[in-house]
């Protein structure tokens, strides 16, 4: 052991080498764009014989539902691979696959990403197969408006709807009653009743404002009608500033800025759950799978929840956010594109399907007729024998069907995630944060070589 | 050159230096074969995606046609080398981590150093225990521990936080001012026992004739670690040294995962974090540009300490 006889040379070199591993992880965090998925196709013809397909997705218990189906079809036997939820990993891996040419079949994919795989030419474009577009009439009117990007199968069909995550109001019935606060029909009511809250218990809060949920806020905006993505002719317009959804951020500045929401507590964090079993936020906007969230995690507040609708911009109105969902979609390099195609309209649309995917993941359907769902129509002990279903159902029905979700929405969320972070750290306004995630958005859609409309 | 033959140190990590020249006469593939096991996984994991990386940082995506269009990679030249050294968050994600390094790693050597001389010194106890002690941060998955200190710095969940509190006022660890040192805190709450561990080894090869001359003239023990014990590991300070400032600009673990529960890091907080945002978000032509940015100026900055450490040696 003599490092101190070394010629500075020698030591140099082992210096150099023992570093090359570490540098080799830091150079190759970007892994290679092979080009070449094709994104088209032009015919949907069936395979002969027995079809094996692949299919990527987090759902609980999914496995039950691909099980009956495959009892059902001898010759399309479907295998399942239960994965991470899409950001957390699933999405990096089907991109590496389908670079590396080993995608799966099939691929769960939330609405908000599918314009980012169609980007990576990750999608087959499943219009001419069979039975897909008629099926257009048996999913909620937004949701096909989602999988055609708009276009209402124009341009073509990229994804079967599966579930959706309509917006509504969560709150602690039992501490509204307690100090004497109704329930907001507006937005100015939940203003108002934030502060009567604050006033009669200065610890308490409206609800938490988290910088880890940018999909959150776009709800928020979606139910505004403050479109963040469109698309005209050949060109994408980023309008993420709009003078809408700076009203949005105006008000939950003011929420903010007032102290009536908890700004220290991160959206599904231990802390967060916590602050729901000692009754410190009485209330939370959130989707319609929301409810098992808080079933779960806030045990201690059983019987005290209770949903009503989304809080209104103005009196009268009925309009909806809508926060995550999925579909199913068929993926860029699938040698069985009928076949797969023909799985994802049963998964999605047959109601013993239906019925397990509910029952197993507490899927939110995206099929009409999913919303009929015997256990849609039960009340739910946890909100004290609310029906609560029947609000997200009327709720399902008021989210506006022209949203659209940008091709680079990762970058978008990250750019809204940061400047909301600055915001709640004190740095900037929510107003900044949307005319910052406006402009590098539209750098991120330049970088991949997108023309935007100016 | 003298060929030396213990080339591996004390290092853990290090791997199989070529310690031998091999022998001149004839053609001996005998050490080549022996040498296999190293250069296959070294040129297949490190060679290979090194140098994929640095052709991806020279392309750029074009697309022609349509909201989506049909995509094509053309070559780009040092295009995204321009638009990463123009981009005022990375710089200032790299500035973040210089500035962290030059206060963490003094910090965590010093301690390291003091920690190996308390264990290295006669008046010691349990030597073998307080050294796998000090050792096992080291050995627990960073991701847990970031995400045990993420729940000690959470002032709802925190048992610290509310001690401080009762006892006076608890420091915000998760604000803007505190973040970057209490990512310290956890960084050398890991790699202090790592690097004391190097440091402790260098020592048990110092012949103990040496120490006994220095008592016998007189020395005292404080002495001896001074005068004696500290000059002979400067190599071993510096090979620690270079590692700590390659972590450094790797940062990523633990501001990644406290991102998740404090609204002071950004997805480009660290250089690290930057080039995965970008990754995430399939431009991975610009991350490969800024990971091998990153590797360039760690290059710089470890060859550049080793330099002026080794002149200061000469001198």
């Amino acid at each position: 052991m003599s490092l101190r006889t070394h010629r500075p040379v020698l030591r140099r070199a082992l210096v150099a080498l023992a570093a090359l591993p570490l540098l080799a992880t830091a150079a190759c965090g970007g892994s290679g764009t092979e080009d070449g998925a094709s994104g088209e196709q032009a015919t949907c013809e069936k395979s002969d014989g027995k079809v094996k397909l692949t299919y990527w997705s987090w759902i609980p218990g999914v496995e039950k539902a691909v099980a009956e189906w495959n009892r059902q079809n001898p010759d399309i036997q479907v295998t399942v691979k239960s994965t991470p939820a899409g950001n957390a990993g699933t999405y990096q891996n089907m991109s590496n696959a389908l670079k590396a040419g080993n995608a799966p079949d099939l691929g769960q994919i939330e609405y908000d990403s599918l314009a980012s795989f169609r980007l990576q030419e990750g999608l087959t474009d499943i219009a001419s197969c069979a039975g897909v577009k008629e099926a257009e009439g048996d999913f909620a009117d937004w949701t096909w408006s989602q999988v055609t990007f708009g276009a209402g199968g124009e341009d073509g069909v990229w994804a079967v709807p599966q579930d959706t995550g309509p917006m509504a109001l969560f709150y602690r019935k039992d501490l509204f009653e307690k100090h004497g606060i109704s329930v907001p029909k507006t937005w100015e009511e939940y203003h108002e009743a934030a502060k009567k809250l604050k006033k009669a218990d200065p610890k308490a809060y409206m609800t938490h404002f988290s910088q880890t949920d940018p999909n959150w806020f776009s709800g928020m905006l979606w139910q505004k009608g403050a479109n963040m993505f469109a698309q005209e002719g050949d060109a994408w317009k980023v309008d993420v500033d709009s003078p809408a959804a700076g009203e949005v951020a105006d008000y939950w500045q003011k929420m903010i800025d007032e102290k009536l929401v908890a700004t220290d507590l991160q959206g599904f964090s231990p802390a967060l759950y916590k602050a729901w079993n000692n009754g410190e936020v009485a209330t939370w906007v959130s989707a319609a799978w929301g409810y098992s969230t808080i079933r779960d995690n806030a045990k201690a507040t059983a019987g005290k929840w209770a949903v009503a609708p989304m809080p209104q911009w103005s009196a009268g109105e009925n309009k909806a956010g809508n926060w995550g969902g999925s579909t199913t979609a068929v993926l860029g390099k699938s040698e069985h594109p009928y076949e797969a195609a023909q799985f994802a309209l049963w998964l999605n649309t047959d109601a013993k399907a239906l019925e397990i995917l509910n029952r197993e993941g507490g899927l939110y359907p995206a099929a009409t007729a999913g919303l009929r769902l015997e256990a849609l129509q039960q009340p739910v002990d946890f909100y004290d024998g609310q029906k609560i279903f029947d609000v997200f159902a009327q709720a399902s029905g008021n989210v506006t069907t022209d949203w659209t979700f940008g091709p680079t929405m990762t970058d978008t969320y990250r750019f809204m995630g940061d400047g909301i972070a600055g915001a709640l750290g004190g740095k900037g306004t929510l107003k900044d944060a949307l005319a910052q995630t406006d402009a590098k958005t539209v750098d991120s859609l330049e970088k991949q070589s997108l023309e935007v409309a100016k | 050159m003298t060929a030396d033959p213990i080339a591996a140190t004390a290092a853990p990590p290090t791997p199989p230096a070529p310690a031998r020249k091999p022998p001149r006469r004839g053609r001996n593939w005998a050490p080549l074969f022996f040498l296999l096991p190293f250069f296959v996984p070294f040129v297949l994991f490190t060679l290979v995606p090194v140098g994929y990386a640095l052709y991806q940082s020279l392309l750029r995506t074009e697309r022609t046609g349509g909201t989506f269009g049909r995509k094509t990679t053309v070559f780009a030249g040092l295009d995204q080398y321009k638009e990463v050294l123009g981009d005022s968050e990375f710089l200032g994600s790299v500035g973040r981590v210089l500035v962290f390094g030059l206060v963490q790693i003094p910090v965590m050597l010093l301690l390291a150093l003091v920690l190996a001389l308390l264990l290295d010194s006669t008046v010691a106890r349990l030597k073998r225990f307080f050294r796998i002690a000090y050792f096992v941060p080291y050995g627990i998955p960073g991701v847990i521990a970031a995400l045990m200190w993420a729940f000690l710095y959470d002032p709802r969940l925190s048992p610290i936080v509310e001690l401080l509190d009762k006892a006076g006022s608890a420091p915000d660890f998760l604000g803007s001012s505190m973040m970057l040192w209490s990512i310290g805190n956890i960084v050398t709450w890991t790699y202090t026992g790592y690097n004391m561990l190097i440091i402790y080894a260098a020592l048990q090869a110092v012949p103990s004739d040496i120490y006994e001359a220095a008592r016998m003239d007189g020395a005292s023990e404080a002495a001896i670690a001074w005068r004696i014990k500290v000059p002979i590991l400067r190599p071993a300070l510096v090979l620690t040294g270079v590692f700590s400032i390659i972590g450094t600009l790797q940062l990523f673990t633990e501001p990644q995962v406290l991102r998740s529960i404090s609204t002071s890091v950004t997805s480009t907080y660290t250089p690290n974090l930057a080039a995965y945002s970008l990754a995430s978000a399939n431009n991975y032509s610009e991350a490969a540009a800024m990971s091998v940015t990153l590797a360039l100026a760690t290059f710089v900055l470890s060859f550049g300490f080793l330099k002026l450490t080794g002149r200061k040696a000469e001198s």
